[in-house]
């Protein structure tokens, strides 16, 4: 295994990057339903890693896997490994609970929580006791708003509730939110997709910051999207990775036939 | 096909077979609707009658004739010792008292039978007021008063207005001498009517005109509380586990069909179970508010279950994924999430479940909870009624005057459920939250 996992860096040839998840032919199953077929991709620390692949090609269950929240499927099976600093997450010794605070998630829809802003972004410190005490948990939950690029707008009504937000706003909390647990990667299920074109642009703006701090990974439907953020690319189709890469050498050079198809618009 | 104002011919939607389709589609919208109001119009009506009935027939509960006396309160009769000791001034015979005051008031009447229908004028309550008065104020001893005393339920119908007078005198509750003496008490102003507030503080009792529903309201209260704090956390624990914890297979299907299905059981069924379980197995007393709230809580908590889980199913799945993603255990998901947010649904299940039980007779029956009680309950465990079974109690008794106690309880039954209903308005606004 741990010969294939270098193989695999080399044949990258792009760069000695560090690798944070090391996914090694993993297949899930929805029931009887084949969903991933032996998928083997590395993700680069303090990268974009974007997904990409028509509807129903198993991008989305794929990043689900890297968090467990495909455990709250029912009938839903992951087989393969799965490796988290070389740790198997899905090993005995890995607690769901805990991997989840250090692999966050943001959602296609926005989704924060029916709160005050505030508590939406100290729900996560609090459950997890990352703050001793009340001047800690408001600096955790003003620095994350600041990451998110959201304090600004919402300095004044901390305490009104989150769901007020616009479309974009809200995704930001949403953001925010998942940064307070202070995660190391962030998983991004079209996080863009319900929102309008300068939102778009801010929460996308967003994410090219973030990757200084954090490895991000994000699925979306917007070939332009993946262009502008993403470092890395992997097109995935009907449950497989056809193809991954340099996201440049991805949309100008792709080897794949159903690549080169797909990003010109021929199908999917 | 070129003439677009051509009303006869023409193809798709310029035909005359998809003009006359319109019309007959706008008809048939015209008729449902036409349907559906009088159908709203018919329940609204026969509501508006059962009311009017109800009310009509009640509100007389509510006013109690009473008859203002001279009372001589004679030291001979009350305390011949003069000792002023309590235990003699309990037990003397007020009766007396108020015979001597009628006898003062009508002092031609002669004649064994004749006094009695005299005596009959005033309730059997009258004495008792009498002795409560002395009890509190001795000092009353040897003075003459005039008092207010409760009228026989006989003269409080015919003040009511509900004894017709031109009936025959054998067909009539109040005979002519009886009219004689009722009509001069009248004239003099001695027959006067207040708010009936005994109604309100008295248990039941076979004479009417002392007959109140404080001990079924008491008996009803202590129910629903068993019921409340046994169905509610039990109700609502169950629905968040078959929902959020519970895995779908085999078994908790068969749990669903059978909670379900229990929601559809006729509600004697739960009496007899609470018959069999909590009397003949484990011996709790009968009639006893315990009992009747383990009966009602066993009937309410298929339908708390099932509201509140539909309540749960409604908090949409992006707020528990969001929790999880968090790091939230599954409980902290449900706890600190879905359940606030499903509350609004789950209070409105659970308090219209407990108007269902606040208004149920049938269960109560098997359990002996409707045994004549006179004692207002002092707790859980003592022999009480409630007010359903009260109504149904009045309803069953022979005297004219209980009429309008049985519509008066109802009035009563129906402001507590409209009551109740509000609050499940009001608790639903209150926590309703929009995302």
């Amino acid at each position: 295994m741990q010969m294939q996992a270098e193989t695999n860096l080399m044949s990258d040839a792009d760069m000695a990057e560090e690798i944070v998840i090391e996914t090694q032919d993993v297949n899930v199953f929805y029931g009887d339903n084949h969903a991933l077929r032996g998928v083997s991709l590395d993700i680069p620390k303090h990268q974009v890693m974007a997904l990409i692949g028509p509807s129903g090609c198993g991008k989305s269950t794929y990043l689900r896997c890297l968090n467990r929240m495909n455990d709250t499927v029912e009938g839903c099976r992951v087989v393969g490994k799965i490796l988290l600093d070389g740790i198997d997450i899905y090993g005995p010794q890995v607690d769901e609970v805990l991997l989840r605070a250090r692999v966050g998630m943001v959602f296609q829809k926005p989704n924060p929580f029916p709160k005050s802003i505030y508590d939406n972004v100290a729900y996560g410190p609090r459950i997890h006791g990352l703050a001793a005490n009340k001047d800690e948990l408001d600096e955790i939950v003003l620095s994350s708003l600041e990451k998110a690029g959201l304090l600004k707008e919402v300095q004044d009504r901390l305490h009104s509730s989150g769901t007020g937000l616009s479309g974009g706003q809200q995704q930001r909390l949403c953001i925010a939110r998942a940064l307070a647990v202070r995660p190391e990667i962030i998983l991004m299920d079209e996080p863009c997709s319900a929102l309008d074109p300068i939102a778009t642009a801010k929460v996308e703006e967003l994410i090219d910051e973030l990757k200084e701090n954090y490895t991000i990974i994000i699925v979306t439907h917007s070939m332009q999207q993946a262009a502008r953020v993403s470092q890395r690319t992997a097109f995935f189709h009907l449950g497989e990775i056809v193809e991954t890469g340099p996201t440049e050498q991805i949309f100008t050079s792709p080897i794949d036939e159903r690549t080169q198809g797909y990003i010109t618009g021929r199908f999917g | 096909m070129t003439d677009l104002s051509n009303k006869t011919g023409g193809t798709g939607w310029n035909s005359d077979h998809f003009r006359k389709n319109l019309a007959r589609r706008k008809r048939s919208e015209k008729r449902f609707q036409r349907i559906g109001l009088g159908a709203i119009l018919t329940a609204l009506t026969l509501l508006a009658i059962l009311m009017f009935s109800i009310f009509s027939k009640g509100y007389t509960a509510f006013i109690q004739t009473s008859i203002s006396l001279d009372v001589t309160f004679n030291e001979a009769i009350i305390d011949k010792d003069g000792t002023r000791d309590p235990e003699a001034l309990r037990h003397a015979n007020y009766t007396k008292l108020v015979q001597e005051s009628l006898r003062a008031r009508f002092p031609d009447v002669e004649g064994r039978s004749n006094l009695r229908a005299l005596f009959g004028l005033l309730s059997n309550d009258a004495s008792d007021t009498l002795r409560d008065m002395v009890m509190a104020n001795p000092e009353l001893i040897g003075q003459t008063l005039s008092v207010e005393l409760l009228a026989g339920d006989d003269v409080d119908m015919l003040n009511k207005g509900y004894i017709d007078r031109d009936l025959a005198e054998d067909n009539r509750r109040v005979k002519d001498k009886e009219l004689v003496w009722i009509d001069s008490l009248k004239e003099e102003g001695q027959i006067v009517t207040h708010f009936n507030s005994g109604f309100f503080t008295n248990g039941d009792s076979r004479e009417p005109e002392k007959a109140g529903i404080a001990g079924a309201m008491v008996g009803s209260f202590y129910t629903l509380l068993i019921t409340m704090l046994l169905s509610f956390p039990i109700g609502v624990m169950t629905a968040i586990y078959l929902e959020e914890f519970a895995p779908r297979n085999k078994f908790n299907d068969l749990i669903e069909v059978n909670i379900n299905n229990l929601a559809a059981v006729p509600s004697i069924v739960f009496g007899l179970l609470g018959l069999a379980i909590f009397l003949n197995v484990a011996h709790l007393p009968r009639s006893a508010p315990l009992v009747g709230g383990l009966t009602l809580a066993l009937m309410t908590l298929p339908t708390i279950i099932i509201a509140s889980r539909a309540a749960i199913r409604a908090v949409p799945d992006s707020i528990r994924q969001a929790a999880l993603g968090l790091g939230a255990s599954k409980q902290q998901a449900a706890f600190h999430h879905v359940l606030p947010l499903s509350m609004p649904g789950i209070l409105t299940g659970t308090i219209i479940g407990l108007a269902q039980a606040l208004g149920e007779t049938a269960p109560l029956l098997m359990i002996g909870m409707v045994a004549f009680i006179a004692d207002i309950p002092g707790g859980i465990n003592d022999p009480a009624t409630v007010m359903p079974v009260q109504i149904f109690l009045w309803a069953d008794s022979p005297e004219r005057a209980f009429v309008e106690k049985t519509s008066g309880a109802i009035m009563v039954l129906l402001a507590f459920l409209v009551l109740m209903n509000a609050l499940a308005v009001f608790l639903r606004k209150k926590f309703e939250r929009r995302w």
